[in-house]
C-alpha cells in the first residue's frame, strides 16, 4: 500500500467521519433555531396615555411602563426615554437631570451625557395626539 | 474492616503531610460537601418554587415565611452557594500557591477552572430566580453585556433571554440552566475532576526519593477526618442559616421606584466597578474573559514548580505564577471594595 | 483523642440543630386571612392581629389589609412586608390615594351622585390651597386678579362652573417676589398634603385621613386619649378638635409673612373652639363644625375654585330659616336616600322612612336634623350625640331687617360673650 493512495478502510473511515460531522452541523443548526425562537409577544412600541388634558402644561409625568418622562412645556409635549444608553438600567429623574444608579452615568435635563460611562444621550421618544385627543408615545 | 463504596472512592493511603488541614485547608472536600447540601436543599426548594414572573418572588416568600423550616432550607441553600464560590476560589489559590497544577495535572487544573466558572454561573442563575427588585438591574445589565458582543451578541442574547427583553421566557430558561443544564455539567466535571485526581497520582507530592516525610494515612483515617470536617461544617452552616437570612425583596414591578444603589451580586461587584470606566463590551466581557484565560493558562505559560518542592506552600520555583495569581486576587478584591463605597 | 473530637463534633451538631429549632419557634406564627373582596391570602394579622377594626364600613374580613395599604401579603419579615406599602402609615395621602381608595365600587364612583370623593377632595380648596396662593400673589402684584392659577399640585378638571379647568403647581423657587417666596417657605403648613407643624395641637395625618382619622380627643382636657401616630380609625363622626388642627390656630402676619400661633391657653370648649378675636353664636361653639358644614363644603363639588366663599354656603338661615321662610325640608320616601346611608355610617339619629329632615339650599341632606310634629326641629350632634331642639326664625321675636338675613347680621345680636 503506497502512502499516496487512500486504502478502502481509511476511505470508509473518512467518509463516515465526514457524514457524522455533517449530521452534527445539521443538528447544531436545528439546535440554534430551537434556542433562538421567541415565544413571548414583542413588547409594545406604542403607548396610549389617555386624554392629553390629563397632563397640564408645566407637568412632568413619570411613565414607569415604558419607561419615560413626559414633559408638557410651552413648545408642546416631549418624552425622554429613561433607559440608560450604557447598559439599560432605568435612570432616576433628579432636579439637575438624570442619574443612573448602576454605573454612575449622568445626563442633563435634555438627556445629554454630562458624565460617563454612557456615551450616547438619552433617546427622545416621538409623541402624538390622536384625533380623539389621546396622547400616544412611541418607542420606535 | 472491609472498605465500603465511600472508602473505595479514596486511595488506599495518602501522604500524611499533605493530608493535613493546614495544607489543603479542606477546600476541595468542603466544595464537594457544599455541593451535596445544595443538591438536597435545592430539591426541597423545587417543591415550592414557581418559575413565572408573577409567582416567583411570592413563592419564595411562601417558602420562607409560611413553610416550617422553609426559611432554613432557603438560607442553607443560599449560604452553601456563596461559600461554594469562596471555597472553590480558596482551593484554586491553594493549588496555585502549592504549585500543584504542573503536568500531569494540567488538564485537571482546566477541569477545576471549568468548575469555578460553573459555580459562579450557578450562583448567578440562582440569584436571578428570585425575580425581585434586588436582581432586576443585574439581569438587565448582564444580558445587555451579552448583547454587546460583536457579531454573535444578538444571537447569544436571544438564546439566553428567549425574547427581546427579560421576561417569562428568560426566567424559565434560567431555571432550566440552574436546576439542570449547569448542574448536570457541574456533576460531570466534579466526577471527572475527582477521577483525574486519582489518575494523576493523588495529591501532589515530591517523588518518594525526594520526600522528607514518608508517613502515610489510610483511607479509613481519611474518611474519618472528612466526616469530622463535615460535622463541623454542617454545624457552622446550620447556625449561620438559622440567624442570617438570605436576601429577598418585593417582586419586580414596572412602577417600583429606582433605588439609589443598584448593586451587582457580590461576586460580580468587581465587574460592576470596571463597567463604570466606559465601554461595556471591553470592561464587561473582554477584561473578565482575559483574566479567566490568563489564570487558566498558568500551568502552560509559567515556569513549573520543581518536583522536590511539591507538596508545600509557596515553593520558590513557581514564584512568578504565585505573584500573578496574588496580583489578580488583590485587584479583584480592591475593585470589589471600591464598588461597595457609597456612590458620589 | 480522635474519639472525643468526634463526640464533641456530633454533640455540637446536635446543639446546632436544637438552636435552629428554637430559632424557628421564635418566628411569628402565620395567621392567614383571605378577604372576600380579593380572594388572595394575606398574613398581616400574624403581627398586627391586635389592631382594632378601622371602621364598621371597612371590615377586615371583607377588605383585608393589602387592598388599601399595599405591602407584601406573604411576608412575615417586617422590612420586606412593609417595603411596598403605599404612603407609609397613611395610604390616603393624596400621592397614593388613587391606588388605595379609588375604584367605582369604592370612593371614586360616579360624579352624578357625588360619590367621586377622591376627585372632589383632591380638587377642593383645602387640597389645592388655591385661594391663599392666589390672594398672596395678587396682594403683592404678581398676578393681576384674584382668579386662581396655581395650586399645591397641578390639577385639572374636564369642566368647571367656575371657569377654571386647570391649576399649575405652585413652585416657590420659581417666584421672584420675596414676599411670595417667603409665603412659600413659611405658610404652606395647612393644606391636605402638608405635614403638620410640630406640637400636639397640630397633629393630624394628610390626605383623606387629615379629617377622617381622629388624632385629637373631642375633649381636649382629657390628655389620656391617644394622640399618637398609631391610630387605626376612619370615621365620619369628626369633632371640632380635628378641624382645629388647622383652623383657629393663629394668624398670618402679612408684613413679616409668618404664622403667629394663638397665645391663649383655653381650659374649656367655649374658649378653645375659636381664637379670642372671633365672633360666634352659641350653636357655633356647642355644636361641632360638621353639624353645619356639609360634605360639599369640606370636600368640594369637583370644581376648581379661587376662593373659599365660592364653596362655603351654609348660613344661619339654612337651618333656622328667615322671617318669611321656613328652612327647606325633604321627606324621606326612598330607602336608598343618601340620608339613610349617612345615618348608618354615624348612627346618632334613628331615621326612618317617612321622617322629614332639613336640606340645604343645594339639596344636601342635613340628615341629623329632623322635623318634629310641633314644627320645631331636633338636632343630634354628629360628634357627641347631644340632642338639641330649636325653633325656626319665622314666627319668633326676631326684629332683623327682612332684606338682611345673612349670618353676619345674626351675629350682631346672637354672638356670645366669652
Amino acid at each position: 500500500m503506497s502512502n499516496r493512495t487512500l486504502s478502502r478502510r481509511d476511505f470508509l473511515k473518512l467518509a463516515s467521519a465526514a457524514i457524522l460531522a455533517l449530521s452534527g452541523l445539521l443538528g447544531l443548526e436545528g439546535l440554534f433555531r430551537f434556542l433562538t425562537t421567541q415565544t413571548e409577544p414583542l413588547p409594545p412600541t406604542e403607548f396610549d396615555l389617555g386624554p392629553a388634558s390629563n397632563y397640564p402644561p408645566g407637568s412632568r409625568t413619570l411613565l414607569a411602563d415604558i419607561p419615560a418622562l413626559l414633559l408638557h412645556t410651552q413648545s408642546g409635549f416631549s418624552a425622554i426615554s429613561l433607559v440608560c444608553t450604557h447598559l439599560g438600567c432605568t435612570v432616576e429623574s433628579k432636579p439637575e437631570g438624570f442619574a443612573c444608579p448602576c454605573h454612575g452615568s449622568r445626563f442633563d435635563l435634555q438627556g445629554n451625557v454630562t458624565r460617563g460611562p454612557a456615551e450616547k444621550s438619552l433617546h427622545s421618544l416621538r409623541t402624538g395626539i390622536t384625533s380623539d385627543g389621546k396622547l400616544h408615545v412611541y418607542t420606535n | 474492616m472491609r472498605p465500603n463504596f465511600l472508602h473505595h472512592l479514596h486511595p488506599p493511603t495518602i501522604p500524611a503531610r499533605q493530608a493535613r488541614l493546614r495544607y489543603t485547608l479542606a477546600a476541595g472536600g468542603l466544595a464537594v460537601f457544599l455541593s451535596l447540601i445544595l443538591l438536597v436543599t435545592g430539591l426541597l426548594e423545587m417543591f415550592y418554587y414557581i418559575p413565572t414572573p408573577d409567582q416567583a418572588a411570592a413563592s419564595i416568600q411562601t417558602l420562607t415565611f409560611l413553610v416550617p423550616y422553609g426559611g432554613l432550607v432557603r438560607n442553607l441553600h443560599y449560604w452553601s452557594a456563596q461559600f461554594l464560590v469562596i471555597v472553590t476560589l480558596v482551593h484554586f489559590l491553594r493549588v496555585v500557591f502549592t504549585g500543584a497544577y504542573a503536568a500531569p495535572r494540567r488538564f485537571n487544573y482546566l477541569l477545576g477552572m471549568g468548575l469555578l466558572v460553573l459555580a459562579v454561573l450557578l450562583d448567578f442563575t440562582g440569584y436571578v430566580l428570585r425575580w425581585d427588585e434586588g436582581i432586576r438591574w443585574a439581569l438587565v445589565t448582564g444580558t445587555n453585556l451579552v448583547k454587546s458582543i460583536p457579531l454573535i451578541g444578538n444571537a447569544l442574547y436571544m438564546m439566553l433571554v428567549g425574547g427581546t427583553q427579560p421576561g417569562p421566557a428568560t426566567l424559565i430558561r434560567f431555571y432550566g440552566w440552574h436546576i439542570f443544564g449547569l448542574a448536570l455539567a457541574a456533576g460531570i466535571l466534579v466526577a471527572w475532576h475527582i477521577f483525574r485526581v486519582r489518575r494523576d497520582g493523588g495529591i501532589a507530592v515530591p517523588p518518594p526519593p525526594l520526600r522528607e516525610d514518608q508517613r502515610r494515612i489510610t483511607r479509613f483515617e481519611l474518611v474519618r477526618r472528612e466526616v469530622l470536617a463535615m460535622l463541623l461544617a454542617a454545624t457552622a452552616l446550620l447556625l449561620l442559616s438559622a440567624f442570617a437570612p438570605a436576601p429577598l425583596a418585593a417582586t419586580i414591578t414596572a412602577s417600583a421606584p429606582v433605588s439609589e444603589t443598584a448593586r451587582a451580586p457580590w461576586f460580580f461587584l468587581w465587574v460592576q466597578q470596571m463597567l463604570k470606566l466606559g465601554n461595556p463590551f471591553f470592561w464587561g466581557v473582554v477584561v473578565p474573559l482575559a483574566v479567566l484565560v490568563l489564570i487558566s493558562l498558568i500551568p502552560y505559560i509559567f515556569p513549573k514548580p520543581a518536583k522536590p518542592e511539591l507538596g508545600r506552600w509557596f515553593p520558590k520555583s513557581n514564584r512568578l505564577a504565585q505573584a500573578v495569581a496574588l496580583f489578580i486576587l488583590l485587584a479583584i478584591i480592591t475593585l470589589t471594595l471600591l464598588a461597595l463605597l457609597p456612590a458620589s | 483523642m480522635r474519639r472525643y473530637l468526634f463526640l464533641a463534633a456530633s454533640f455540637s451538631l446536635l446543639l446546632g440543630l436544637l438552636i435552629t429549632a428554637w430559632q424557628e419557634s421564635r418566628h411569628p406564627k402565620p395567621i392567614a386571612l383571605t378577604p372576600t373582596l380579593t380572594g388572595k391570602v394575606e398574613y398581616c394579622l400574624s403581627c398586627h392581629g391586635d389592631l382594632p377594626e378601622i371602621s364598621k364600613s371597612h371590615p377586615v374580613q371583607t377588605f383585608g389589609c393589602v387592598l388599601c395599604h399595599g405591602g407584601e401579603p406573604l411576608a412575615l419579615d417586617a422590612n420586606l412586608a412593609h417595603s411596598t406599602m403605599r404612603g407609609g402609615k397613611n395610604p390616603s395621602d393624596f400621592s397614593v390615594v388613587q391606588a388605595s381608595c379609588a375604584g367605582s365600587n369604592c370612593h371614586s364612583g360616579t360624579a352624578e351622585d357625588f360619590r367621586n370623593h377622591i376627585q372632589r377632595a383632591t380638587t377642593s380648596i383645602q387640597a389645592t390651597y388655591a385661594g391663599a396662593i392666589a390672594n398672596i400673589r395678587y396682594t403683592f402684584g404678581v398676578q393681576p386678579d384674584l382668579k386662581a392659577r396655581l395650586g399645591i399640585f397641578s390639577v385639572q378638571v374636564s369642566q368647571s362652573t367656575s371657569g377654571i379647568t386647570a391649576l399649575a403647581a405652585f413652585d416657590p423657587t420659581q417666584e421672584t417676589n420675596p414676599y411670595v417666596k417667603a409665603f412659600g417657605q413659611n405658610c404652606l403648613t395647612c393644606h391636605l398634603s402638608a405635614q403638620p407643624l410640630p406640637g400636639s395641637e397640630y397633629f393630624r395625618f394628610t390626605g383623606c385621613s387629615a379629617c377622617h382619622t381622629p388624632t385629637q380627643s373631642p375633649d381636649r382636657t382629657n390628655t389620656e386619649q391617644v394622640q399618637s401616630s398609631q391610630i387605626h380609625k376612619l370615621t365620619t363622626s369628626i369633632s371640632y378638635t380635628q378641624c382645629d388642627t388647622c383652623h383657629n390656630r393663629g394668624n398670618y402676619d402679612l408684613r413679616t409673612i409668618t404664622f403667629k400661633p394663638r397665645q391663649d391657653h383655653p381650659a374649656d370648649r367655649l374658649h378653645d373652639y375659636y381664637q379670642p378675636i372671633a365672633q360666634f353664636t352659641s350653636c357655633e361653639w356647642k355644636l361641632d363644625c360638621v353639624d353645619c358644614h356639609t360634605r360639599t363644603e369640606a370636600m368640594g363639588d369637583g370644581n376648581l375654585y379661587s376662593v373659599k366663599k365660592d364653596i362655603q354656603y351654609i348660613q344661619c338661615k339654612t337651618c333656622h330659616g328667615t322671617l318669611t321662610d321656613l328652612p327647606q325640608t325633604r321627606t324621606l320616601t326612598d330607602p336608598n336616600d343618601l340620608a339613610f346611608r349617612l345615618a348608618t355610617l354615624n348612627p346618632v339619629i334613628d331615621l326612618k322612612l317617612g321622617d322629614t329632615i332639613l336640606v340645604t339650599e343645594k339639596d344636601e341632606p342635613l340628615w341629623n336634623i329632623r322635623v318634629l310634629p310641633d314644627g320645631t326641629y331636633e338636632l343630634f350632634g354628629k360628634a357627641d350625640n347631644q340632642r338639641y331642639v330649636f325653633r325656626p326664625v319665622k314666627g319668633s321675636a326676631c326684629t332683623q331687617d327682612p332684606a338682611r338675613q345673612d349670618s353676619g347680621s345674626c351675629h350682631e345680636c346672637h354672638s356670645v360673650e366669652r
